[in-house]
């Protein structure tokens, strides 16, 4: 379902869009998300804790087959995927706290997938592989440097590699739609109602509870959309890699059947809710005098 | 009146108690004169909301601003004393601009780019330009205002002009195919890269020309038109001299002593078609080698962040609405400047609230003044280590500031009269309306329609507009007082006051504010009043809005109020 050029191909987009986000980030944005780790906790605990407790209530809940369950469970314990900083940097919400919440949530993801893996699947034998994860810091961080010592180097550099970077993710988001959907049409239609909403709600209950939750905990409003795109989306490709690692045929075919739906729904539904995150974000900007001031 | 300064004594001790010489024949001598100190120094760069930027040494903008002036002159055949209109936002385009019609010996007429086409086509029927620089942004407009008064030249420019050129596309392809900003341009023009490309071409093959154009100018020549709506509405433009700018510019940058030649970095967001920042921002900051990083569009203020990131600005300057607007920002609370040494406020009264909440977030104080188009435009300001909050401080060096009754005698000190001023910086007179400017200047005296009070060290504070005052059965309450006390509500962001008629009393306070929180209500609004002012005072009637109407520059307009009032009553 996912070829190895597709995911070269990925990688390396990714890694431009991460350039044009970190050329939008300064040390001192870090800095300032470090000193107040309120919202890093505050992710973490909606990352490993309500996200599993979403996917466990699907998985009892819906009328599927074993193997899907442990898909749908895999999925819900991933850590934030890097999509979510695209997202987030559209939202304009925190991207510094994005970025961060993805990284510490990767790390604890180590430790934390194994444990809740193992609370909610009773005995799940499985092996986190680790390189994956060093695979995605690598493609989350270097880049991000990169950018960011750019736009030090040169403010329009910056800018110009920022415009270029968000022009190729918004290519990047159609290019996920468009190029998959045609060409997995089959497995669309053999796919039953109760794989298909567990792979659109768990996102979506993900972006509910994440951004009540930031809400509940008075957050700036602006931390709160980083919250809520954070917490709703998972890292697709390490769910994929890791079933591709553990599991072996038809079996493995059949559990990633919710990561790869899920994967393509958190595109869509993402967007949709960046839209209306942009609106809002619009409608609370200080009125000023409708002049050049 | 043997001591009639007695501010002097707060001047600080390198300023002097006046200004004597005039430093400059011209503002094109002082133009050249200060790039031949500052060279290759950065002299001003434009910033864009996401960073793009571009930058003009002292020595491009001179040399440029030299080129544009032949083209004006030797192409396009413009005379000494033609005006020129210049409907241009913060950008690079801004100096080159004003500063060619400086050396040309031309009058600049500073339009509004946000003006319609009927202001617009009424500003030039009474300025008649002979030429007119604008933006691309709002050419259409002026095709529009074109049809009722022509002008023979128009030279347009681009936001993004002389930005380097992969951000110049990128920003030309978001304003042509994304926001649709730009239009086709439909009337005959130059684009002023070509006017300064054939200008420069010209002066190669000239001898000394930008010399001989400027050694006809003399100080009084005017320099300016600078237009004024005043509060009676109608738009009169105030002649502003060489002199009356230079000797402006150099009164108010004495009393700023703590700032380094060839280090500051002047942040612009106010426009430079208004009087303050032109010749405080533009001029005084270049006088002294500061790069002025200049702002297209402040509005959102999220415009200004990458700015802010990206430049260690020193000083800045802004209206009460840019302070407060900053002040709720979370960017900015986050990361307030590091580097600012203080702001300046004008153009508007300065909140206490506001200025005291400014200095909690950037630890530096913001320095209020005040003055009027009709004085170039200072008058007086705070120095910097002798702020006192709600004046306006002292007059600036040469400058007579009083406080008169309406028999032009001065009213004993602490009691409020109308503030009138003399000294170099006040204009020549309204353009061709001599009953206006006798009205306005009687005895070589500025009559500001302001009503203020001087304190016993000199310190001025303007208790708020003539006509603005309200007559409570006999007591007169003075809005800005009412409104200094609304605005630090907690929940109040914004606050209007004026006068309403109201039978036995005459009239009562009426006030419009902008709520930040939904749950304030007249009754707890009118309740804190009480506390903090005597019962006449407390406004009668309080009314919700979401938004105020305001001027170009952010001022409040109480007079658009008072029309919608009467609107209602009849």
């Amino acid at each position: 379902m996912v070829g190895p050029l597709e995911q070269a191909i990925l990688a390396l987009m990714i890694f431009v869009i991460m350039l044009g986000m970190g050329a939008s980030l300064t040390p001192r944005d870090f800095a300032l998300a470090l000193k107040r780790p309120y919202g890093l906790g505050v992710g973490v605990v909606a990352q490993f804790g309500f996200m599993p407790l979403i996917g466990f209530a699907l998985a009892t809940t819906l009328p599927v087959s074993d193997t899907i369950k442990i898909g749908i469970l895999i999925m819900a314990c991933m850590p934030g995927g890097t999509t979510s900083n695209i997202f987030t940097y559209f939202s304009k919400g925190n991207l510094a706290l994005s970025v961060l919440m993805t990284v510490t949530s990767t790390v604890f993801g180590v430790i934390l997938i194994p444990v809740v893996l193992l609370v909610y699947a009773g005995a799940l034998d499985l092996d986190i592989p680790r390189e994956n994860i060093v695979v995605t810091l690598v493609l989350l961080l270097v880049p991000v440097a990169i950018g960011m010592v750019l736009r030090k180097v040169s403010a329009n550099v910056g800018a110009v590699t920022e415009f270029f970077g968000s022009l190729l993710a918004l290519f990047f988001i159609l290019f996920l739609i468009v190029s998959w959907i045609p060409r997995n049409w089959e497995f669309l239609l053999a796919t039953t109602w109760g794989t298909y909403f567990a792979s659109i709600m768990l996102g979506l209950f993900g972006f509910g509870i994440g951004y009540g939750f930031a809400k509940l905990l008075r957050l700036h409003p602006r931390n709160a959309r980083t919250v809520a795109l954070e917490t709703g989306i998972q890292n697709g490709p390490l769910a994929i890699a890791i079933i591709a690692f553990t599991f072996s045929g038809s079996e493995a075919q059949a559990v990633m059947a919710v990561p790869v739906l899920y994967s393509l729904f958190i595109v869509m539904s993402s967007a949709a809710l960046t839209l209306w995150f942009r609106r809002i974000n619009t409608a609370a900007e200080q009125p000023l005098p409708n002049g050049l001031l | 009146m043997a001591n009639d300064r007695p501010w002097t004594a707060f001047y600080g001790p390198s300023v002097p108690s006046s200004i004597d010489d005039m430093p400059y024949r011209s503002l094109g001598d002082f133009i050249t004169s200060i790039a031949a100190v500052y060279g290759d120094l950065p002299a001003f760069t434009t910033v864009l909301p996401n960073g793009m930027n571009g930058t003009l040494t002292f020595r491009q903008a001179d040399e440029m601003s030299d080129a544009l002036a032949v083209y004006l002159r030797d192409i396009a055949g413009l005379q000494a004393g033609d005006r020129v209109a210049v409907q241009v936002p913060n950008c690079l385009s801004y100096p080159v601009a004003a500063m060619a019609v400086f050396k040309a010996g031309c009058v600049l007429v500073n339009v509004n780019p946000l003006y319609t086409a009927d202001e617009m086509a009424k500003q030039f029927i009474d300025a008649e330009p002979a030429a007119v620089i604008v933006v691309d942004m709002f050419a259409d407009k002026l095709a529009e205002a074109v049809k009722t008064y022509p002008v023979k030249h128009v030279i347009v420019t681009r936001v993004a002009e002389y930005l380097p050129r992969l951000p110049k596309m990128i920003v030309g392809m978001v304003q042509k195919h994304w926001d649709k900003s730009v239009l086709p341009i439909s009337i005959p023009h130059i684009r002023l890269p070509d006017a300064v490309a054939a200008g420069r071409a010209k002066h190669d093959s000239l001898h000394n020309a930008i010399e001989a154009y400027r050694s006809t100018i003399s100080p009084d020549d005017v320099a300016c038109l600078q237009y004024t709506g005043g509060t009676t509405g109608v738009s009169k433009g105030a002649m502003l001299s060489h002199a009356n700018i230079l000797m402006n510019m150099a009164q108010t940058m004495s009393l700023i002593t703590n700032l380094e030649k060839g280090r500051e970095v002047a942040l612009t967001a106010l426009p430079l078609y208004h009087i303050f920042a032109f010749t405080v921002n533009f001029l005084g900051f270049y006088s002294i080698g500061a790069r002025n990083i200049l702002i297209p569009n402040p509005r959102p203020l999220s415009n200004l962040k990458r700015a802010f990131e990206n430049y260690k600005i020193t000083w800045m300057s802004g209206v009460n609405t840019l302070f407060n607007g900053l002040n709720n920002e979370v960017w900015f609370l986050d990361t307030p400047p590091k580097y600012l040494k203080f702001a300046s406020a004008g153009g508007m009264a300065l909140q206490t609230s506001v200025a005291e909440r400014w200095e909690q977030v950037t630890g530096k104080p913001v320095l209020e003044g005040y003055g009027l188009t009709e004085s170039s435009p200072v008058l007086t300001f705070n120095p910097f280590g002798q702020v006192r909050h709600g004046s306006i401080g002292v007059p600036i060096p040469s400058t007579d500031v009083r406080c008169v009754d309406d028999d032009g005698v001065d009213v004993p000190q602490g009691q409020p009269g109308e503030v009138i001023a003399k000294g170099p910086q006040i204009m020549l007179g309204y353009w061709r309306k001599p009953e206006e400017t006798a009205k306005t200047i009687q005895n070589g005296w500025l009559l500001t329609g302001d009503i203020g009070t001087m304190d016993a060290d000199g310190y001025f504070r303007i208790v708020d507009r003539k006509k603005d005052m309200i007559l409570v059965s006999g007591f007169n309450v003075y809005p800005n007082e009412i409104e200094d006390i609304i605005a630090a509500h907690p929940d109040v962001t914004e606050v209007a006051v004026i006068g309403v008629p109201d039978g036995a009393a005459g009239e009562a306070v009426k006030a419009y504010v902008v709520a930040r929180n939904e749950g304030l209500s007249k009754d707890d609004l009118r309740a804190y009043c009480k506390e903090h002012l005597t019962g006449y005072k407390v406004p009668k009637f309080v009314e919700f809005r979401d938004e105020l109407p305001k001027s170009n520059v952010g001022k409040i307009l109480r007079k658009d109020l008072r029309a919608q009032e009467q609107a209602q009553a009849a």
